[in-house]
Protein backbone atom coordinates (compact mmCIF):
# COMPACT_ATOMS: atom_id res chain seq x y z
CA UNK A 1 0.00 0.00 0.00
CA UNK A 2 1.02 3.51 -0.68
CA UNK A 3 1.22 6.49 1.78
CA UNK A 4 -1.53 8.95 1.08
CA UNK A 5 -1.07 12.76 1.68
CA UNK A 6 -4.04 15.51 2.26
CA UNK A 7 -2.00 18.08 -0.01
CA UNK A 8 -5.43 20.43 -0.18
CA UNK A 9 -8.88 20.96 2.50
CA UNK A 10 -11.92 23.32 1.89
CA UNK A 11 -14.85 24.12 4.30
CA UNK A 12 -18.30 25.88 3.31
CA UNK A 13 -19.02 27.90 6.41
CA UNK A 14 -21.66 25.68 8.79
CA UNK A 15 -25.21 27.13 9.41
CA UNK A 16 -28.98 27.42 7.81
CA UNK A 17 -28.38 28.72 4.32
CA UNK A 18 -31.89 28.42 2.91
CA UNK A 19 -31.43 30.12 -0.02
CA UNK A 20 -28.25 28.91 -1.45
CA UNK A 21 -28.33 25.57 -3.30
CA UNK A 22 -26.47 22.48 -1.49
CA UNK A 23 -24.51 22.33 -5.17
CA UNK A 24 -23.04 25.90 -4.67
CA UNK A 25 -22.44 24.68 -1.19
CA UNK A 26 -20.34 22.17 -2.32
CA UNK A 27 -18.50 23.65 -5.07
CA UNK A 28 -17.39 26.54 -3.17
CA UNK A 29 -15.70 23.69 -0.80
CA UNK A 30 -14.59 21.59 -3.50
CA UNK A 31 -13.35 25.14 -5.08
CA UNK A 32 -11.38 25.74 -2.10
CA UNK A 33 -9.55 22.49 -1.66
CA UNK A 34 -8.96 22.47 -5.10
CA UNK A 35 -7.08 25.84 -4.52
CA UNK A 36 -5.34 24.96 -1.06
CA UNK A 37 -4.03 21.92 -3.04
CA UNK A 38 -3.09 23.86 -6.64
CA UNK A 39 -5.10 21.29 -8.43
CA UNK A 40 -7.55 21.47 -11.27
CA UNK A 41 -10.72 20.07 -11.53
CA UNK A 42 -9.42 17.81 -14.57
CA UNK A 43 -6.78 16.20 -12.42
CA UNK A 44 -8.69 14.69 -9.72
CA UNK A 45 -9.19 11.12 -10.72
CA UNK A 46 -11.82 9.98 -9.10
CA UNK A 47 -14.30 11.14 -6.31
CA UNK A 48 -15.26 9.62 -3.27
CA UNK A 49 -19.09 11.56 -2.04
CA UNK A 50 -20.92 11.26 1.08
CA UNK A 51 -24.61 10.37 0.20
CA UNK A 52 -27.58 12.34 1.84
CA UNK A 53 -30.54 11.10 2.56
CA UNK A 54 -31.72 14.53 3.43
CA UNK A 55 -30.70 16.61 0.52
CA UNK A 56 -29.65 16.48 -2.76
CA UNK A 57 -27.88 13.49 -5.13
CA UNK A 58 -31.18 13.35 -7.07
CA UNK A 59 -33.47 12.10 -4.41
CA UNK A 60 -31.05 8.77 -5.11
CA UNK A 61 -28.32 10.05 -2.91
CA UNK A 62 -25.61 10.47 -5.75
CA UNK A 63 -24.16 13.57 -3.99
CA UNK A 64 -20.74 12.89 -5.40
CA UNK A 65 -22.38 12.69 -9.30
CA UNK A 66 -24.71 16.26 -8.70
CA UNK A 67 -21.78 17.92 -7.57
CA UNK A 68 -19.35 16.38 -10.94
CA UNK A 69 -21.98 17.42 -13.15
CA UNK A 70 -22.55 20.63 -11.56
CA UNK A 71 -18.87 21.52 -11.90
CA UNK A 72 -18.68 19.60 -15.28
CA UNK A 73 -18.34 16.22 -16.17
CA UNK A 74 -14.76 14.34 -16.56
CA UNK A 75 -15.11 10.87 -16.73
CA UNK A 76 -13.93 9.78 -13.52
CA UNK A 77 -15.49 7.35 -11.55
CA UNK A 78 -17.42 8.29 -8.34
CA UNK A 79 -18.56 6.56 -5.46
CA UNK A 80 -21.56 7.73 -3.03
CA UNK A 81 -20.96 6.05 0.38
CA UNK A 82 -23.67 6.37 3.35
CA UNK A 83 -23.09 5.18 6.78
CA UNK A 84 -25.52 8.04 8.48
CA UNK A 85 -23.39 9.99 10.87
CA UNK A 86 -20.25 8.28 9.90
CA UNK A 87 -20.51 8.84 5.59
CA UNK A 88 -17.82 11.27 5.75
CA UNK A 89 -15.22 9.28 8.11
CA UNK A 90 -16.58 6.23 5.39
CA UNK A 91 -16.07 8.57 1.94
CA UNK A 92 -12.11 9.42 3.36
CA UNK A 93 -11.76 5.92 4.05
CA UNK A 94 -12.58 4.64 -0.04
CA UNK A 95 -10.61 7.69 -0.90
CA UNK A 96 -7.71 6.41 0.90
CA UNK A 97 -8.30 3.35 -0.26
CA UNK A 98 -7.98 4.32 -3.98
CA UNK A 99 -4.82 6.52 -3.76
CA UNK A 100 -3.06 3.42 -1.68
CA UNK A 101 -4.14 0.99 -3.61
CA UNK A 102 -3.06 2.43 -6.67
CA UNK A 103 -6.03 3.38 -9.03
CA UNK A 104 -5.79 6.56 -8.30
CA UNK A 105 -2.89 9.44 -7.73
CA UNK A 106 -5.42 12.48 -6.79
CA UNK A 107 -8.95 11.87 -4.93
CA UNK A 108 -11.21 14.22 -4.05
CA UNK A 109 -13.41 13.57 -1.11
CA UNK A 110 -16.55 15.77 -0.74
CA UNK A 111 -19.80 15.48 1.54
CA UNK A 112 -22.08 18.81 1.71
CA UNK A 113 -25.96 18.25 3.47
CA UNK A 114 -28.47 20.36 4.07
CA UNK A 115 -30.51 19.18 6.84
CA UNK A 116 -34.51 19.33 7.83
CA UNK A 117 -35.40 21.46 10.77
CA UNK A 118 -35.94 20.38 13.98
CA UNK A 119 -35.64 16.43 15.25
CA UNK A 120 -34.84 13.82 12.80
CA UNK A 121 -37.96 12.28 12.02
CA UNK A 122 -37.53 7.72 11.82
CA UNK A 123 -37.80 6.20 8.90
CA UNK A 124 -39.39 3.36 10.12
CA UNK A 125 -42.16 1.03 8.43
CA UNK A 126 -45.28 1.36 9.70
CA UNK A 127 -47.03 -1.69 11.01
CA UNK A 128 -43.52 -3.63 10.68
CA UNK A 129 -42.59 -6.14 13.99
CA UNK A 130 -38.63 -6.76 12.34
CA UNK A 131 -38.42 -2.58 11.26
CA UNK A 132 -35.95 -1.84 14.65
CA UNK A 133 -36.35 1.74 13.64
CA UNK A 134 -40.02 1.91 14.04
CA UNK A 135 -40.31 -0.28 17.16
CA UNK A 136 -37.60 2.23 18.78
CA UNK A 137 -39.29 5.69 17.05
CA UNK A 138 -43.04 4.91 16.83
CA UNK A 139 -43.81 2.13 19.77
CA UNK A 140 -40.94 2.95 22.70
CA UNK A 141 -41.28 6.84 21.84
CA UNK A 142 -37.22 7.30 21.30
CA UNK A 143 -35.64 10.15 20.11
CA UNK A 144 -31.82 11.05 19.37
CA UNK A 145 -31.47 13.14 22.44
CA UNK A 146 -33.25 10.25 24.23
CA UNK A 147 -30.70 7.94 23.56
CA UNK A 148 -28.34 10.69 24.66
CA UNK A 149 -29.74 11.18 27.60
CA UNK A 150 -30.01 7.83 29.02
CA UNK A 151 -26.17 7.22 28.24
CA UNK A 152 -25.47 10.74 30.36
CA UNK A 153 -27.95 9.57 32.89
CA UNK A 154 -26.29 6.72 33.58
CA UNK A 155 -22.82 7.73 33.94
CA UNK A 156 -23.86 10.57 36.45
CA UNK A 157 -24.42 7.27 38.39
CA UNK A 158 -21.68 5.46 37.49
CA UNK A 159 -18.98 7.91 37.72
CA UNK A 160 -21.21 11.02 39.84
CA UNK A 161 -20.66 13.09 36.75
CA UNK A 162 -22.75 16.45 37.49
CA UNK A 163 -25.14 18.64 35.34
CA UNK A 164 -21.96 22.03 36.00
CA UNK A 165 -19.51 19.45 34.38
CA UNK A 166 -21.80 18.76 31.87
CA UNK A 167 -22.78 22.20 31.04
CA UNK A 168 -18.81 22.78 30.84
CA UNK A 169 -18.02 20.71 27.96
CA UNK A 170 -20.72 23.38 26.12
CA UNK A 171 -18.71 26.25 27.62
CA UNK A 172 -15.50 25.11 26.21
CA UNK A 173 -16.62 24.05 22.91
CA UNK A 174 -18.45 27.65 22.68
CA UNK A 175 -14.55 29.03 23.61
CA UNK A 176 -13.29 27.26 21.03
CA UNK A 177 -15.89 28.51 18.45
CA UNK A 178 -15.85 32.43 19.08
CA UNK A 179 -12.13 31.91 17.10
CA UNK A 180 -13.39 29.61 14.44
CA UNK A 181 -15.19 32.09 11.11
CA UNK A 182 -16.51 28.42 9.52
CA UNK A 183 -18.49 27.45 12.91
CA UNK A 184 -22.02 28.20 13.42
CA UNK A 185 -22.64 29.59 16.82
CA UNK A 186 -19.34 31.40 18.14
CA UNK A 187 -20.99 33.56 20.84
CA UNK A 188 -19.03 32.70 24.34
CA UNK A 189 -21.55 31.28 27.16
CA UNK A 190 -21.31 31.11 30.90
CA UNK A 191 -22.00 27.94 32.72
CA UNK A 192 -24.90 29.80 33.85
CA UNK A 193 -26.54 30.41 30.23
CA UNK A 194 -25.80 26.15 29.35
CA UNK A 195 -28.04 25.90 32.81
CA UNK A 196 -30.62 27.92 32.17
CA UNK A 197 -30.84 26.58 28.20
CA UNK A 198 -34.31 24.71 28.14
CA UNK A 199 -34.15 20.70 29.49
CA UNK A 200 -34.40 19.03 25.93
CA UNK A 201 -34.52 15.13 27.64
CA UNK A 202 -33.24 15.28 30.98
CA UNK A 203 -30.20 15.59 32.17
CA UNK A 204 -29.69 16.93 28.64
CA UNK A 205 -30.25 20.61 27.87
CA UNK A 206 -30.63 22.34 24.81
CA UNK A 207 -27.14 23.75 24.82
CA UNK A 208 -25.42 20.35 25.23
CA UNK A 209 -27.26 18.95 22.60
CA UNK A 210 -26.10 19.66 18.71
CA UNK A 211 -28.66 21.09 16.37
CA UNK A 212 -28.54 20.61 12.79
CA UNK A 213 -26.78 22.48 10.12
CA UNK A 214 -26.08 23.27 6.73
CA UNK A 215 -22.41 22.60 5.70
CA UNK A 216 -20.13 21.01 3.22
CA UNK A 217 -16.59 20.31 2.96
CA UNK A 218 -14.01 18.56 0.43
CA UNK A 219 -9.94 17.43 1.03
CA UNK A 220 -8.06 16.35 -1.68
CA UNK A 221 -5.79 13.31 -1.65
CA UNK A 222 -2.53 12.37 -3.31
CA UNK A 223 -0.01 9.77 -3.57
CA UNK A 224 3.49 10.75 -2.00
CA UNK A 225 4.99 11.16 -4.91
CA UNK A 226 2.32 13.70 -6.36
CA UNK A 227 2.48 15.30 -2.63
CA UNK A 228 5.89 16.32 -2.77
CA UNK A 229 5.00 18.14 -6.19
CA UNK A 230 2.18 19.99 -4.88
CA UNK A 231 3.20 21.08 -1.61
CA UNK A 232 5.47 21.77 1.52
CA UNK A 233 2.58 20.75 4.44
CA UNK A 234 1.46 17.84 3.38
CA UNK A 235 -0.56 15.78 6.23
CA UNK A 236 -0.27 11.80 5.96
CA UNK A 237 -3.08 9.72 6.07
CA UNK A 238 -1.70 7.27 8.94
CA UNK A 239 -4.53 5.25 8.99
CA UNK A 240 -8.74 5.54 7.67
CA UNK A 241 -10.39 2.88 9.63
CA UNK A 242 -14.15 1.65 9.09
CA UNK A 243 -15.91 -0.73 11.61
CA UNK A 244 -19.30 -1.57 12.98
CA UNK A 245 -20.73 -2.64 16.12
CA UNK A 246 -20.85 -6.25 17.71
CA UNK A 247 -22.82 -7.53 20.50
CA UNK A 248 -21.87 -6.33 23.98
CA UNK A 249 -23.01 -2.84 23.71
CA UNK A 250 -24.62 -1.63 27.11
CA UNK A 251 -27.23 0.78 24.94
CA UNK A 252 -29.20 -1.05 22.48
CA UNK A 253 -29.20 0.13 18.74
CA UNK A 254 -32.58 -1.79 18.41
CA UNK A 255 -34.98 -2.35 21.38
CA UNK A 256 -32.90 -4.20 23.26
CA UNK A 257 -29.12 -5.36 23.74
CA UNK A 258 -27.70 -8.73 25.91
CA UNK A 259 -27.09 -6.83 29.66
CA UNK A 260 -23.54 -6.11 30.57
CA UNK A 261 -22.01 -4.86 33.31
CA UNK A 262 -19.53 -3.38 30.84
CA UNK A 263 -19.55 0.87 30.51
CA UNK A 264 -18.09 1.01 27.07
CA UNK A 265 -21.21 1.32 24.87
CA UNK A 266 -19.87 1.63 21.28
CA UNK A 267 -18.57 -1.16 19.78
CA UNK A 268 -18.12 0.41 16.53
CA UNK A 269 -16.18 3.40 17.19
CA UNK A 270 -13.27 1.33 19.83
CA UNK A 271 -13.07 -1.27 16.93
CA UNK A 272 -12.15 1.68 14.65
CA UNK A 273 -10.13 3.35 16.36
CA UNK A 274 -8.34 0.73 18.07
CA UNK A 275 -7.45 -0.28 14.21
CA UNK A 276 -6.45 2.89 13.36
CA UNK A 277 -3.64 2.98 16.54
CA UNK A 278 -2.62 -0.49 15.50
CA UNK A 279 -2.35 0.15 11.53
CA UNK A 280 -0.55 3.85 12.63
CA UNK A 281 1.56 2.38 15.13
CA UNK A 282 0.46 5.40 17.47
CA UNK A 283 -0.34 4.94 21.70
CA UNK A 284 -3.16 7.01 22.48
CA UNK A 285 -0.58 8.89 24.87
CA UNK A 286 0.95 10.26 21.34
CA UNK A 287 -2.10 11.71 20.43
CA UNK A 288 -1.83 16.21 20.24
CA UNK A 289 -5.49 16.72 19.59
CA UNK A 290 -8.90 14.74 18.45
CA UNK A 291 -11.68 15.93 16.56
CA UNK A 292 -14.98 13.80 17.81
CA UNK A 293 -18.21 13.65 17.21
CA UNK A 294 -20.15 15.41 20.25
CA UNK A 295 -23.55 15.19 18.92
CA UNK A 296 -24.18 15.97 23.02
CA UNK A 297 -21.84 16.84 25.82
CA UNK A 298 -21.37 13.54 26.91
CA UNK A 299 -19.11 11.98 24.22
CA UNK A 300 -16.47 14.46 24.85
CA UNK A 301 -16.40 12.63 28.59
CA UNK A 302 -17.03 8.99 27.84
CA UNK A 303 -15.00 8.87 24.09
CA UNK A 304 -11.52 9.59 25.54
CA UNK A 305 -11.98 6.78 28.23
CA UNK A 306 -13.48 4.15 25.73
CA UNK A 307 -10.61 4.90 23.30
CA UNK A 308 -7.54 4.68 26.25
CA UNK A 309 -6.97 8.44 26.28
CA UNK A 310 -7.44 8.84 29.60
CA UNK A 311 -8.32 6.39 32.62
CA UNK A 312 -12.14 5.68 33.22
CA UNK A 313 -14.10 8.11 35.01
CA UNK A 314 -10.96 10.43 34.38
CA UNK A 315 -12.52 12.86 31.82
CA UNK A 316 -14.16 15.17 34.34
CA UNK A 317 -11.31 15.84 36.12
CA UNK A 318 -9.20 16.82 33.06
CA UNK A 319 -12.21 18.74 31.74
CA UNK A 320 -12.29 20.92 35.29
CA UNK A 321 -8.74 21.45 35.06
CA UNK A 322 -8.70 22.80 31.24
CA UNK A 323 -6.80 19.62 29.49
CA UNK A 324 -9.59 19.56 26.78
CA UNK A 325 -8.50 22.98 25.85
CA UNK A 326 -6.13 23.55 23.10
CA UNK A 327 -3.62 23.99 25.54
CA UNK A 328 -4.01 21.65 27.43
CA UNK A 329 -2.50 18.07 27.92
CA UNK A 330 -5.88 16.43 25.72
CA UNK A 331 -7.28 19.09 23.38
CA UNK A 332 -10.98 17.78 22.16
CA UNK A 333 -12.57 20.13 19.50
CA UNK A 334 -10.67 22.71 19.40
CA UNK A 335 -13.05 23.53 15.96
CA UNK A 336 -15.90 23.77 18.49
CA UNK A 337 -17.27 20.34 17.29
CA UNK A 338 -20.40 19.88 16.14
CA UNK A 339 -22.30 21.89 19.29
CA UNK A 340 -20.96 24.49 17.94
CA UNK A 341 -21.51 23.70 14.39
CA UNK A 342 -24.54 21.63 14.10
CA UNK A 343 -24.28 18.27 12.21
CA UNK A 344 -24.82 18.50 8.35
CA UNK A 345 -25.00 14.73 9.08
CA UNK A 346 -23.21 13.34 5.81
CA UNK A 347 -20.17 16.17 6.02
CA UNK A 348 -19.43 16.07 9.70
CA UNK A 349 -16.19 13.21 8.67
CA UNK A 350 -14.70 15.68 6.14
CA UNK A 351 -15.41 18.26 8.30
CA UNK A 352 -13.01 16.41 11.34
CA UNK A 353 -10.32 16.49 8.61
CA UNK A 354 -9.92 19.96 7.47
CA UNK A 355 -10.01 21.13 11.00
CA UNK A 356 -7.25 18.80 12.15
CA UNK A 357 -4.99 19.36 8.60
CA UNK A 358 -5.81 23.51 9.51
CA UNK A 359 -4.25 22.51 13.12
CA UNK A 360 -1.43 20.25 11.73
CA UNK A 361 -0.29 22.33 9.57
CA UNK A 362 -0.43 25.13 12.16
CA UNK A 363 -2.87 27.28 10.23
CA UNK A 364 -5.66 27.29 13.04
CA UNK A 365 -5.01 30.82 14.53
CA UNK A 366 -6.42 31.44 18.19
CA UNK A 367 -7.80 27.89 18.20
CA UNK A 368 -4.57 26.61 17.35
CA UNK A 369 -3.27 23.46 19.39
CA UNK A 370 0.68 24.02 20.19
CA UNK A 371 3.18 21.97 18.15
CA UNK A 372 -0.01 19.60 16.84
CA UNK A 373 1.73 16.64 14.88
CA UNK A 374 -0.53 13.73 15.69
CA UNK A 375 -4.54 13.90 15.18
CA UNK A 376 -7.65 12.07 15.94
CA UNK A 377 -11.05 12.04 13.80
CA UNK A 378 -13.58 10.14 14.54
CA UNK A 379 -17.62 9.56 13.44
CA UNK A 380 -20.75 7.38 14.89
CA UNK A 381 -23.63 6.83 12.69
CA UNK A 382 -26.90 4.87 12.27
CA UNK A 383 -26.75 0.64 11.53
CA UNK A 384 -23.46 1.08 14.11
CA UNK A 385 -20.77 2.72 11.81
CA UNK A 386 -17.62 3.85 12.88
CA UNK A 387 -14.69 5.25 11.51
CA UNK A 388 -11.37 6.80 12.62
CA UNK A 389 -8.64 8.51 10.94
CA UNK A 390 -5.18 9.58 12.18
CA UNK A 391 -3.48 12.20 10.28
CA UNK A 392 0.32 13.08 10.85
CA UNK A 393 2.56 15.87 9.85
CA UNK B 1 -61.63 13.42 27.38
CA UNK B 2 -61.60 10.46 24.61
CA UNK B 3 -63.57 7.26 25.59
CA UNK B 4 -61.95 4.62 23.80
CA UNK B 5 -64.22 2.04 21.82
CA UNK B 6 -61.67 -0.51 21.21
CA UNK B 7 -58.38 -1.26 21.88
CA UNK B 8 -55.60 -2.80 19.61
CA UNK B 9 -51.51 -2.87 19.84
CA UNK B 10 -49.71 -0.61 17.62
CA UNK B 11 -47.92 -3.88 16.38
CA UNK B 12 -48.39 -7.63 16.10
CA UNK B 13 -46.35 -9.81 17.50
CA UNK B 14 -44.35 -7.93 19.95
CA UNK B 15 -45.87 -7.96 23.21
CA UNK B 16 -49.07 -9.91 24.09
CA UNK B 17 -51.83 -10.13 27.17
CA UNK B 18 -51.67 -13.22 28.53
CA UNK B 19 -53.66 -14.84 31.17
CA UNK B 20 -50.41 -14.45 33.65
CA UNK B 21 -50.08 -10.65 32.43
CA UNK B 22 -48.46 -8.68 30.18
CA UNK B 23 -45.58 -10.03 28.26
CA UNK B 24 -43.14 -9.59 25.71
CA UNK B 25 -42.64 -11.51 22.38
CA UNK B 26 -38.96 -12.98 21.80
CA UNK B 27 -36.89 -15.56 20.99
CA UNK B 28 -33.92 -17.53 22.74
CA UNK B 29 -31.23 -19.91 20.95
CA UNK B 30 -32.11 -23.53 21.31
CA UNK B 31 -28.26 -23.93 20.63
CA UNK B 32 -26.63 -21.55 22.93
CA UNK B 33 -29.58 -19.74 24.80
CA UNK B 34 -29.16 -16.26 23.66
CA UNK B 35 -32.41 -14.13 24.30
CA UNK B 36 -33.71 -11.57 21.54
CA UNK B 37 -36.56 -9.12 21.69
CA UNK B 38 -37.96 -8.53 19.43
CA UNK B 39 -38.31 -11.94 18.04
CA UNK B 40 -35.20 -13.37 15.47
CA UNK B 41 -35.20 -16.14 13.03
CA UNK B 42 -31.63 -16.88 14.42
CA UNK B 43 -29.57 -16.08 16.60
CA UNK B 44 -27.29 -12.77 16.70
CA UNK B 45 -24.19 -14.46 18.72
CA UNK B 46 -21.74 -14.17 16.41
CA UNK B 47 -20.11 -17.70 16.99
CA UNK B 48 -23.55 -19.75 16.56
CA UNK B 49 -25.89 -18.41 14.16
CA UNK B 50 -28.14 -20.84 15.10
CA UNK B 51 -31.69 -20.85 13.25
CA UNK B 52 -32.93 -23.26 15.92
CA UNK B 53 -34.66 -20.72 17.83
CA UNK B 54 -38.04 -21.20 19.89
CA UNK B 55 -40.78 -17.82 20.79
CA UNK B 56 -40.09 -17.15 24.51
CA UNK B 57 -42.48 -14.78 26.70
CA UNK B 58 -39.90 -11.82 28.55
CA UNK B 59 -40.69 -10.28 31.77
CA UNK B 60 -42.68 -8.82 33.20
CA UNK B 61 -39.69 -8.21 36.06
CA UNK B 62 -36.69 -6.01 35.29
CA UNK B 63 -34.73 -3.15 37.23
CA UNK B 64 -34.40 0.47 35.57
CA UNK B 65 -30.64 0.63 33.93
CA UNK B 66 -31.03 4.68 33.19
CA UNK B 67 -34.40 6.42 31.99
CA UNK B 68 -35.10 10.30 30.52
CA UNK B 69 -37.86 12.65 30.55
CA UNK B 70 -38.78 13.42 26.92
CA UNK B 71 -39.86 16.82 27.25
CA UNK B 72 -40.53 17.79 23.65
CA UNK B 73 -43.16 16.15 21.70
CA UNK B 74 -41.21 13.79 19.22
CA UNK B 75 -42.26 14.30 14.99
CA UNK B 76 -44.54 12.75 12.56
CA UNK B 77 -44.99 10.14 11.97
CA UNK B 78 -44.84 9.55 16.01
CA UNK B 79 -48.02 10.32 17.68
CA UNK B 80 -49.44 11.18 20.93
CA UNK B 81 -52.48 12.64 22.34
CA UNK B 82 -53.44 16.30 22.51
CA UNK B 83 -52.13 17.92 24.58
CA UNK B 84 -48.80 16.42 24.49
CA UNK B 85 -47.15 15.15 28.11
CA UNK B 86 -43.77 14.66 28.62
CA UNK B 87 -43.36 11.19 29.30
CA UNK B 88 -40.27 9.25 30.47
CA UNK B 89 -38.18 6.78 28.11
CA UNK B 90 -36.03 4.22 29.79
CA UNK B 91 -33.66 0.76 29.56
CA UNK B 92 -35.06 -2.12 31.59
CA UNK B 93 -32.69 -4.71 32.85
CA UNK B 94 -34.69 -7.80 32.55
CA UNK B 95 -33.56 -11.22 34.44
CA UNK B 96 -33.56 -13.32 31.13
CA UNK B 97 -30.77 -11.38 30.36
CA UNK B 98 -32.01 -8.62 27.86
CA UNK B 99 -31.93 -4.33 28.18
CA UNK B 100 -34.94 -3.65 26.77
CA UNK B 101 -35.49 0.03 25.29
CA UNK B 102 -39.26 1.24 26.89
CA UNK B 103 -41.88 3.79 27.42
CA UNK B 104 -42.59 4.86 30.87
CA UNK B 105 -46.09 4.47 32.46
CA UNK B 106 -47.78 8.15 33.60
CA UNK B 107 -48.43 9.56 35.85
CA UNK B 108 -45.26 10.70 37.17
CA UNK B 109 -41.98 9.80 35.43
CA UNK B 110 -40.25 12.21 38.61
CA UNK B 111 -40.50 9.36 40.85
CA UNK B 112 -38.33 7.02 38.81
CA UNK B 113 -34.78 6.25 40.14
CA UNK B 114 -32.06 4.44 38.46
CA UNK B 115 -31.71 0.53 39.90
CA UNK B 116 -35.54 0.60 40.89
CA UNK B 117 -37.80 -2.62 40.28
CA UNK B 118 -40.13 -2.26 37.60
CA UNK B 119 -43.27 -4.18 35.54
CA UNK B 120 -44.20 -4.58 32.63
CA UNK B 121 -47.97 -2.98 31.48
CA UNK B 122 -49.67 -2.74 28.38
CA UNK B 123 -50.82 0.79 28.25
CA UNK B 124 -52.52 3.28 25.55
CA UNK B 125 -49.75 5.17 23.69
CA UNK B 126 -52.40 7.42 21.52
CA UNK B 127 -56.30 7.38 20.63
CA UNK B 128 -56.68 7.24 16.92
CA UNK B 129 -59.42 9.80 14.75
CA UNK B 130 -61.91 7.28 16.22
CA UNK B 131 -61.19 7.31 19.48
CA UNK B 132 -59.67 3.88 19.61
CA UNK B 133 -57.27 3.37 21.94
CA UNK B 134 -53.67 2.25 20.49
CA UNK B 135 -51.49 0.24 23.06
CA UNK B 136 -47.51 -0.51 23.50
CA UNK B 137 -45.60 -2.18 25.44
CA UNK B 138 -44.27 0.49 28.75
CA UNK B 139 -43.05 -0.14 32.68
CA UNK B 140 -43.71 1.37 35.51
CA UNK B 141 -42.34 1.15 39.00
CA UNK B 142 -43.18 -1.97 40.78
CA UNK B 143 -45.18 -2.51 43.56
CA UNK B 144 -43.09 -2.97 47.09
CA UNK B 145 -41.40 -6.19 47.03
CA UNK B 146 -43.22 -7.06 50.55
CA UNK B 147 -46.76 -6.99 48.10
CA UNK B 148 -45.60 -9.27 45.30
CA UNK B 149 -44.59 -11.96 48.09
ZN1 LIG C 1 -27.22 -19.14 19.69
Amino acid sequence: MRDVAIVGVGMHPWGKFDDKPLTLMCREAVGAALSDAGVAWNEIEAISAGSSRFSGGFGWGLNGNEIAMDIGLTGVPVYNLSAGCATGGSALSVGHMLVASGQADTVLVVAGEKMPRGFLPTSGSEGDATDLQYLQWACAGMTGPAFWAMLTHRRMVDYGTTEQQLARVAVKAHKNAAHNPNARYRQEFTLEDVLNSAVVSYPLRLYEVCPVSDGAAAVVLCSAEEARKRTTKPVWIAASVVATGQPGDGIPRGVSALTTDGRAHHSEVTAAVRKAFATAGVAPSDVDLVELQDNTVYYELAFPEEWGLCEPGQAEWLLERGETEPTGKMPINPSGGFLCFGEATTAMGVFEVCELAWQLRGEAGARQVPDAKVALGQTIGLGANGTAVILKR
Amino acid sequence: MTTSTTSRPIVEGVFTDTAAGPRLIGTRCRACGTPHFPRSPVCRTPACNSADVEDVHLGPHGVLWSFTIQHYKPPAPMRFDDPFVPYGIGLVDLPEGLRVLTMMSAPDPAALKIGMPMELVIEPLYHDDHGNAVTTWKFRAAPAQVKRG
